[in-house]
């Protein structure tokens, strides 16, 4: 591309704001809230659970398509479907979030519900007439058409989620660093769990119809990683994850208009090359 | 099943609070154990002011489950838990149990000896920066606050563990098996905290699971032996608990205590033998 096209292609984007306007900042909206929820995610050892929420979720999305497509019930509203996905993500979060099998690891229970929730996708889509190719940008990512709507849906649940945390930090902090002795002290360690899992499950659906499954999966892990690599106190490291995480998720996008690459793929990528100064210096300190 | 008088064991032994001081907290024929597994019924254990218990016995054999269920971390089977008054806790867990992966610095750790006095909505201010510190200070290592707990010696993590507990100005102290893999070394200095604790004057009762009777002989004032798989839960003054035949009867082999450069060892007969 040369000076002339560059410039083109600026102006272009420039003139095409609301095309990308209400995506971008979906995005960015998603890159914070996933990155700071990702701290809880890496260091309670969850990812899996993060990833199995992520797919139930979308589950929770076919199930509202097949239900509008297949048996005409009105659920093609962004709120309808988001409704479904919220109640699919919230119960499964709190089951997840919970479990505590005596016979078999967590592990187990996890993967098991997240190979399920995969292969329901999987057949939901494979069943689905019209929505099957929505159904594909949900479950991949591409954050190309995200209604006004839709926006403050994610806007009001950010902001909900960063009241929850802010208000009762140190509990959750507490119930998740050392459960055992928050227990023992007289702390509804299983009250505070449900509530951070109840905001991770707020937060999945509502990014995921947006962004895309992969995507949320991603922004859940790799920002948190990036700024733990980093070896910064809890407090500094919340802030940087949810940085790293504007940051991605605008750079990928822009990335992705401008390379005219997939959006959710684009912002997995860029999320993944913050990890590259932590790993850098990781190796110096060897 | 062997009972339990309904003093105090520690009081008994020579702990610097009167004889019949109320107890803090008790269990009176308690059965104890998780959901429906029942470990061990009829258990009487009463922790007053001052005193210095030690509950002993072998790996598995229910030694945690009784101290959580006297914490009330732990619902009662059968029987009662008798807590006269609100009880200040603090609780040293097993140090396996925290995850060192957490960003979080000594300070902030002990900082969580805070929260339930705090509760929700009420941040830290200046009173509980202050406990915090002099609870560092109390364990001596004041100069260790700003360092991250998973870059800290395991003895050093065990004493910032220590430290959070005396944050929250208990009554009584319970330990999980602090001393384990630890070396001799760490070992002796932990079990030193928690002597100088229990010697502060200010009345602090201690409650103490080891599994290293080698540990507590020469600290704790009085012993309980706990294991589920002989139904045995027994509990008394230290000078009638740490005799050859009462540990014997514990471990299933013959055990030899020795006082050498007044300190007391406690090993296993050489023959094995069962007396």
């Amino acid at each position: 591309m040369n000076g002339a096209d560059g410039l083109a292609g600026l102006a272009g984007f420039l003139g095409a704001r609301e095309i990308w306007q209400a995506p971008l900042v979906a995005s960015l909206l998603a890159g914070a809230l996933l990155g700071f929820l990702g701290i809880y995610v890496v260091l309670r050892r969850t990812v899996f659970v993060s990833a199995a929420l992520t797919q139930i979720s979308t589950v929770g999305l076919v199930f509202g398509l097949f239900l509008e497509e297949r048996l005409h019930v009105e659920a093609e509203h962004v709120e309808h479907q988001l409704g479904m996905a919220v109640g699919f993500a919230v119960v499964g979060a709190v089951v997840l979030g919970a479990l505590r099998p005596r016979r078999l690891p967590a592990e187990a229970a996890v993967g098991a519900a997240w190979v399920a929730a995969s292969a329901l996708v999987v057949l939901g889509v494979s069943r689905l007439v019209h929505a099957a190719h929505d159904l594909g940008g949900m479950v991949f990512g591409n954050a190309v058409a995200v209604p006004d709507q839709e926006l403050w849906i994610i806007g009001g649940v950010a902001l909900l989620v960063l009241a929850i945390h802010l208000a009762f930090a140190k509990e959750l902090i507490f119930a998740s660093f050392d459960p055992e002795t928050a227990r023992a002290l007289g702390l509804p360690v299983a009250r505070w769990d449900a509530l951070l899992y109840l905001t991770i499950g707020l937060a999945i659906p509502v990014t995921a119809r947006a962004l895309g499954a992969l995507p949320v999966f991603a922004f859940l892990t790799l920002p948190a990683a990036a700024a733990l690599l980093l070896r910064v106190r809890l407090r500094v490291a919340f802030l940087l994850a949810a940085a790293f995480g504007v940051v991605a998720a605008g750079g990928g996008y822009l990335a992705s208009w401008f390379g005219e690459t997939p959006t959710g793929a684009t912002m997995v990528v860029a999320a993944a090359l913050f990890l590259l100064p932590g790993a850098a210096a990781r190796w110096v300190r060897g | 099943m062997e009972r339990v008088p309904m003093r105090s064991p520690g009081a008994a032994a020579g702990a610097p609070v009167p004889l019949l001081a109320a107890p803090l907290v008790a269990l009176r024929g308690a059965t104890v154990g998780y959901g429906r597994h029942r470990l061990l019924s009829d258990v009487e254990l009463a922790v007053a002011p001052g005193d210095f218990l030690a509950i002993v016995g072998p790996n598995g054999g229910g030694k945690t489950t009784v101290l959580r269920t006297l914490l009330g971390a732990l619902p009662l089977l059968a029987g009662r838990r008798e807590l006269p008054r609100p009880l200040r806790v603090g609780y040293v867990p097993q140090r396996d149990l925290v995850d060192p992966i957490w960003p979080l610095t000594a300070g902030e750790v002990v900082a969580m000896g805070r929260t339930p006095a705090l509760g929700p909505w009420r941040r830290p201010g200046a009173a509980d920066r202050a406990a915090v510190g002099e609870a560092l200070a109390r364990v001596g290592i004041a100069e260790l606050a700003a360092r991250f707990y998973g870059e800290l010696s395991g003895g050093q993590r065990q004493r910032t563990l220590i430290a959070r507990a005396l944050c929250a100005e208990p009554e009584l102290l319970a330990v999980d098996e602090p001393t384990n893999g630890m070396d001799p070394s760490a070992e002796l200095a932990t079990m030193d905290v928690l002597r100088d604790l229990h010697a502060g004057g200010r009345g602090l009762a201690i409650v103490m699971v080891s599994h290293r009777l080698d540990a507590v002989a020469n600290y704790a004032r009085a012993l309980a032996f706990v294991d589920k798989d002989r139904a045995l839960f027994r509990v008394g003054p230290l000078a009638e608990m740490l005799t050859p035949a009462a540990l014997s009867a514990l471990y299933g082999r013959a055990v030899v205590v020795r006082e050498e450069g007044g300190r007391r060892f406690v090993h296993p007969d050489a023959g094995g033998a069962r007396p």
